[in-house]
């Protein structure tokens, strides 16, 4: 049999199970070695079971080895030192090239037939069997953001009481593996409407819908599919990318098509396809969907990696794992968040000797919160430590000839500006941990091209926060499309709060009055150095945070929806675009970022 | 007449938002337990229309205070406040009585919903 066929589950797999090892290895050292002890050995059991399956017999071996001492451990025999787990960990690091090598080259023992039983499928779960009688299934789908969504599937059960048309469900007990989607099977004494009101009123219920048992599709042996029946499947990420951007192109044609005549007689076909796009793209959403735990669990070892380095000693705090962004979003944010933390280790956190001397727990310690906040998801990473110092940030600027005041910034908004300026190392000297190469100004930019914000806030002897807002999609935006010297630009409508006439010839002094307040007018046709025919008739209200500016164009064009492709900075390209998109007429535009302007 | 409620809580703090919370929906807070011992107590005392109770208390925790409050009132209506990371603890709950939970940190709306759905 083919083994290429399990090559997908198998990385996968391994992936999971590597980051498992390294996070209970991580773990050893804190309160719960027992419980760490006993995952770093079933992740070892694991990856030398599957490599084994597979027929990569070094891997197999190198996982053997680990699990030995692993068992060492567990029996009291080998004491779990820091020494140790350094090497454990290096180990496992090794183990992960190991692996990737294995996949690239294939087995070292070719031609090793296996039993597909033998391939564990832990992440499919096999579609239960409806029970006899079975004439309706209510389909529930928790809220994402629901806590404890094992709980609340309880009380859903609860709420359907001794009603005797429940016949089961699936899963019929919840824990911790519980996902938020069940299914409640039900006879046919059984209300639909009824069943779905009782279920919504358990609360934190996305969608119910009651209807007959599906027969469960056949699914074909194209290599990407396990084999037997899965509710679950996996799939290539980069197959993924391929349907949203299909899709995003489908709703930027359909809304061109929109702006069409319309013949009568398909108008109520364009409406529908409409709507079936509308339900397309919240499905494609919700697959996209991947809890920050994939990056969060990578931070303890960062840290854990960077305070030995320079000799801390730091604890990490981690909240809101299960908090979900869209995979592209996430993909791209580890590298910053990585740059942060060790930055805080290296910079922030002091020394045991200093912490004490100013009164602070020995421990430093560093939190990293995710939390979801209506349209967007909130990203913090707090320091306890120093702080940065505004005088000391400014003498550096100024000996790289970025910085020309005698005050140091007076804000934590202008000290950050002059941290993320390119060419502007955060270090006092290079430090060990957070190196050279990537500084502030990369982890600003990359925040951005995302469409988030980033912002800092510090107070010395105290501590540092770094709070990012992250859009929990990126595909599809709504936006406004403006025209400025004979050019379209779109402006991301997340960041604006109103559009304004414009009187010729007022505003000559840099300033707009909205309502009252005193807007900064920026004037576009200069900053993005235009020159075309035309002339400032309207303005645009962006606000980021406390911060409005007044962007004047030549004309507002209207409301649309853009496909957002983000692109790296062009080497002596103006730094205010987010990204480029095609207009519902076919025309291509440039994506402001109205947060490189205020 | 307003509906009465006994907030159970060993945080003065969480007690002060919950009761803040609570007032401006209505409710009347009659009793405050820092204790599982003293909600058991105050319950038989107050048979108040809600309850709100935390889940680690000094004295009988929270769970404990379920089991014995819905024992002897099997009408009872509790709401669990859990914090995060006892999902194992609110199930718990759960089975032993408890009619629903609101995950701290608190929001005001998530509150008030579950209360609704613990009177509805």
């Amino acid at each position: 049999m083919d083994l290429r066929r399990f090559v997908d589950l198998y990385v996968a797999e391994t992936h999971e199970n590597i980051r498992l090892l390294q996070r209970s290895l991580v773990d050893l050292q804190a309160d719960a070695p027992e419980g760490a002890v006993a995952e770093a050995f079933r992740a070892a059991h694991t990856l030398k079971g599957i490599s084994a399956a597979m027929g990569y017999q070094t891997v197999a071996d190198m996982a053997h080895r680990l699990e030995d001492s692993l068992d060492e451990i567990r029996a009291g025999r080998l004491d779990a030192d820091a020494g140790l787990i350094d090497a454990l960990l290096s180990a496992a690091d090794e183990l992960e090239d190991e692996i990737a090598a294995a996949i690239r080259i294939g087995p070292s023992a070719p031609g090793l037939e296996i039993d597909p039983g033998a391939v564990p499928a832990r992440t499919t779960v096999s579609l239960s069997p409806a029970p006899a009688g079975t004439t309706f299934v209510a389909h529930v789908l928790l809220d994402p953001a629901a806590p404890i969504k094992s709980a609340r599937a309880m009380l859903i059960m609860r709420s359907l009481g001794e009603m005797p048309a429940v016949l089961g469900s699936d899963p019929a007990q919840f824990d911790d593996s519980f996902d938020g989607s069940l299914r409640i099977f039900l006879s046919a004494s059984a209300d639909p409407a009824a069943v779905a009101v009782l279920i919504r009123s358990a609360g934190d219920v996305e969608t119910v819908s009651v209807r007959a048992p599906e027969t469960v599709p056949e699914r074909g042996g194209d290599g990407g599919t396990q084999p037997g029946q899965g509710r679950q499947v996996r799939v290539d990420a980069t197959r993924l990318d391929g349907l949203a951007d299909g899709l995003g192109e489908l709703s930027v044609l359909y809304a061109r098509l929109q702006k069409a005549d319309i013949p009568a007689g398909v108008d109520g076909m364009v409406d529908r396809l409409g709507t079936v796009l509308g339900e397309l793209d919240h499905e494609m959403r919700a697959l996209r969907m991947v809890p920050v735990r994939e990056v969060f669990e990578r931070l303890p070892r960062v840290v854990r990696d960077a305070a030995r380095s320079v000799g801390r000693d730091v604890e990490l705090v981690i909240e809101g794992e299960d908090v979900e962004l869209d995979r592209s979003i996430l993909d791209d944010i580890g590298e910053p968040l990585v740059h942060l933390l060790r930055n805080a280790v290296d910079h922030g956190i002091e020394s045991t000797g200093d912490r004490l001397a100013a009164g602070k727990p020995a421990r430093g310690r560093i939190r990293v919160s995710a939390e979801r906040e209506r349209g967007s998801v909130r990203i913090m990473i707090e320091d306890d430590g120093r702080g940065v110092s505004a005088a000391r940030m400014a003498e550096k600027a100024r000996a790289a000839g970025l910085y020309d005041r005698a005050a140091p910034p007076g804000t934590d908004e202008e000290l950050f500006r002059l941290m993320s300026m390119p060419g502007l190392s955060t270090a006092e000297e290079v430090g060990a941990v957070s190196g050279r190469g990537v500084g502030m100004d990369v982890v600003v930019s990359r925040v951005r091209a995302l469409g988030g914000a980033i912002d800092m806030r510090t107070k010395s002897g105290l501590g540092t926060t770094f709070r990012m807002r992250l859009p929990i999609t990126l595909a599809v935006a709504q936006a406004l499309r403006v025209r400025v010297g004979g050019e379209d630009y779109a402006i991301p409508l997340t960041h604006v709060t109103e559009a304004v006439e414009l009187d010729a010839g007022a505003n000559t002094d840099g300033v707009l009055r909205v309502r009252g307040h005193r807007v900064p007018l920026v004037r576009l046709r200069r900053v993005l150095r235009v020159s075309g025919e035309g002339s400032e008739e309207a303005a645009v209200i962006a606000e980021i945070g406390d911060r409005r500016a007044a962007l004047a164009v030549d004309e507002l064009v209207g409301r649309e929806q853009i496909l957002v492709r983000t692109f790296d900075a062009v080497t002596g390209m103006l730094p205010f675009f987010s990204g480029a998109t095609l207009l519902a007429d076919g025309r291509p535009a440039l994506v402001l970022d109205p947060l490189s302007m205020i | 007449m307003a509906r009465t409620v006994l907030i159970c809580d060993d945080a003065l703090f969480m007690r002060t938002m919950l009761a803040d919370i609570l007032k401006g929906a209505g409710f009347e807070v009659v009793g405050e337990a820092q204790t599982g011992a003293e909600a058991v107590k105050q319950y038989k005392l107050l048979q108040p229309d809600l309850v709100t109770m935390d889940i680690v208390m000094p004295d009988m925790g929270g769970i404990d205070a379920v089991r014995a409050i819905v024992k002897e009132h099997p009408q009872a209506r509790i709401l669990m406040c859990s914090a995060m990371g006892q999902q194992a603890l609110v199930i718990e709950a759960i089975q032993a009585g408890a009619r629903d939970f609101v995950v701290k940190p608190f929001q005001p709306s998530r509150v008030l919903e579950a209360v609704q759905r613990v009177l509805g």
